[in-house]
């Protein structure tokens, strides 16, 4: 071999490592990739942390620990010991103070209420859950989150198992589609929250109408996704089962629905952040339940650390739903994948042989 | 690219033991046969003619390649007899029997291998006997043994996304043929396929076919693979779609790389190029035929 490089290993990358972090397309590599998914999420928090923690960042506001001399009057004299009132106001305030010669107000500068610290709201996390509501008979925090959950299985359930099948049906057979998209499409323009009142009416005041909500939310749109995701099933590969002989019912169930399957679950996978967004309606149709009940609540109340306990728990949900139905499908449809366990020792052996063998594989 | 001084044999000249073969091979059943096939596309322009009047008989265990320039209607030739289009006129018969639709006694490989990603090579495999409603040992087994045929035993257990394109098509092959065709109809089947791949592909089918009792039916447009594999050559011609030649290839089996400079080969090859250059030429193209 004149030139065995062509054929030896490719060295490991060298460079300038910002450079390596900063190529056009170039995956990065499985450390950087770990490290860079945590600053995802590190950044945010950190610039959170300073805005709360760091007394000179915003702050727009001065919490007065002592009036000063209260005998002085002035534009701003209704500033009062336990106020929260603006950095210029109390600036305004001391001013007159000074004029008078009388003793300076004192405060410490602080954040709108509606800002809480990370401390703040990592403790409202845990006592959202332990603290009783405040009016006996409204739910707590862990009742709060269950019912919404519910609901959301609920909703989503009805909507999965009548538009997945609709859905299947329109993406295999044009007469189906025909018959079925155009209403869909329609009916999918009009925002699920204007049913409220009817559903209401129809349904009740309990679980019914929020479920129904949710179902209007996303069946139309099933139905449209999951019939577009059918009808990209390769058409060879129906061509394929054909010519093995395969009939029309056995082209729908042993080619067109495992075909679609991957996809379709990807589908549900986005829907239910959809079924999420439209629970936060639902659940303020009729009588208020539900996470959504409980931070209108807590609003009310200005508790913002639990408001933002709330919400935070329904991202922590959604996201772990999320990652267990990823992690599902890595077992679910192993060929999308290629992760069986032979294919990695076969992955072994083929790097083990030389190029030239492997050409003629 | 011919040296002149080179004194090739005419493509008609048959030596001996290929002129037996021929006349061995006329008296077997004929599988196929296309009477006056004709396909035309509804276009802007009015239609488009894609074939116009095909005829020709397959023969029992028969390699038939299908030769054309780009356009000539090949694909379409052959995605009529598989029954996955109709022809707009004359008659495709498998073993006398019209054909009216896709079918298991027409088993098919395509260009872009087809093989169901959510099913491991042994189930690729089994697809068509699955779908006969055979689900015990004895298919499995058969299907083992078509595996082993097409040297994938091995690899029964992966899938298809963990294939190399070659193996792929192998898996493909072996699939078409569990299902015990009466033809298999092959569509550029190594058109996607690297230089080396498709060699050691072209030697792998020629055993395969050797080895099988099958008859088949193989679209190109590679004139040197159309030599290596056939028996017989049908030439196209564009614009429209028509059988120029069909060409019995003078090349003694068994069939080896060696040949491919052989002066039968050679002549087969230059008469291949002449037909297709003067179908690419639209100058000299229309009337050079007519005495053609």
């Amino acid at each position: 071999m004149s030139s065995p490089s062509k054929f030896a290993p490719s060295a490991p990358q060298t460079g300038e490592p910002l450079a390596r972090l900063l190529g056009v397309r170039k995956p990065l590599d499985a450390r950087a990739r770990f490290w860079v998914g945590v600053l995802a999420f590190a950044l945010p928090f950190l610039s959170w942390c300073a805005v709360s923690y760091v007394p000179f960042i915003w702050h727009p506001q001065v919490l007065v620990s002592s009036a000063g001399d209260t005998k002085v009057t002035g534009e701003y004299s209704y500033v009062a010991e336990g106020d929260t009132v603006d950095l210029d106001v109390f600036v305004m305030r001391n001013r007159e103070l000074a004029a008078a010669h009388a003793k300076l107000a004192e405060g410490k500068r602080v954040n709108p209420i509606y800002l809480q610290a990370p401390h703040e709201v990592a403790r409202a996390m845990y006592t959202a859950f332990t603290t009783a509501p405040e009016r006996t008979g409204d739910a707590w925090l862990h009742e709060s989150l269950l019912q919404s959950c519910k609901v959301i299985f609920w909703g989503f359930f009805w909507s999965a198992l009548f538009g997945v099948p609709l859905g299947i049906l329109c993406g295999t057979f044009p007469f189906f589609a025909r018959l079925f998209e155009p209403f869909v499409d329609f009916v999918r323009y009009m925002p699920a929250p204007v049913f409220g009142a009817l559903m209401v009416t129809v349904l009740g005041l309990a679980d019914e109408p929020k479920i129904a909500i949710i179902f209007i939310g996303t069946f139309f749109q099933m139905v449209l996704i999951v019939s577009n995701t059918t009808r990209s099933v390769d058409a060879s590969l129906l061509h394929a089962a054909q010519t093995l002989g395969a009939n029309k019912r056995q082209l729908v169930w042993h080619v067109v629905v495992p075909g679609a399957l991957p996809g379709l679950y990807r589908d549900m996978r986005i829907l239910i952040g959809w079924a999420w967004t439209y629970l936060v309606v639902a659940e303020l149709i009729g009588e208020k339940s539900g996470l959504s009940a409980f931070i209108y609540q807590q609003q009310r109340y200005r508790h913002f650390d639990n408001v933002y306990a709330a919400i935070v728990i329904i991202g922590v949900v959604g996201l772990c739903v999320d990652q267990f139905l990823a992690m599902l499908a890595r077992y679910l449809f192993p060929w999308e994948t290629g992760q069986n366990k032979l294919f990695r020792v076969m992955r072994a052996m083929r790097r083990a042989l030389p190029q030239r063998v492997l050409a003629r594989i | 690219m011919f040296d002149d001084s080179i004194k090739l044999p005419s493509y008609l000249d048959h030596p001996p033991e290929v002129a037996e073969y021929f006349s061995e091979v006329e008296k077997r059943k004929v599988v196929l046969s296309i009477e006056h096939l004709g396909r035309e596309f509804a276009s802007a322009d009015g239609p488009l003619v894609a074939l116009k009047d095909v005829n020709f008989k397959v023969r029992q265990r028969e390699f038939i390649s299908v030769i054309g320039p780009s356009g000539c209607g090949k694909s379409t030739l052959i995605r009529i007899v598989a029954g996955l289009e109709e022809p707009s006129s004359g008659i495709v018969a498998v073993d006398g029997i019209p054909v009216t639709g896709p079918g298991a006694d027409r088993g098919m490989v395509f260009q872009n291998y087809t093989l169901f990603p959510w099913l491991t090579v042994r189930k690729n495999v089994l697809f068509g006997p699955r779908m006969k409603g055979l689900r015990d040992d004895k298919a499995s087994k058969a299907a083992d043994e078509w595996l082993k045929l097409v040297g994938l035993s091995d690899f029964a257990e992966l899938y298809p996304a963990q294939l190399s394109g070659g193996m792929k098509q192998r898996v493909a092959i072996a699939r078409a043929l569990a299902n015990d065709p009466r033809i298999l109809l092959m569509d550029e089947p190594f058109g996607a396929l690297d230089a080396q791949t498709r060699a050691s592909m072209q030697a792998h089918l020629l055993r395969i076919w050797q080895a099988a009792d099958v008859t088949v039916l193989f679209i190109t447009h590679d004139l040197e693979e159309a030599i290596y594999l056939s028996d017989r050559i049908v030439v196209l011609g564009a614009r429209p779609g028509r059988i120029l030649e069909i060409i019995d290839v003078p090349v003694p089996r068994p069939r080896s790389l060696e040949q491919f400079l052989s002066g039968h080969f050679l002549a087969t090859k230059k008469r291949l190029e002449d037909l297709i250059h003067r179908c690419d030429s639209p100058l000299e193209g229309e009337g050079e035929l007519e005495h053609g």
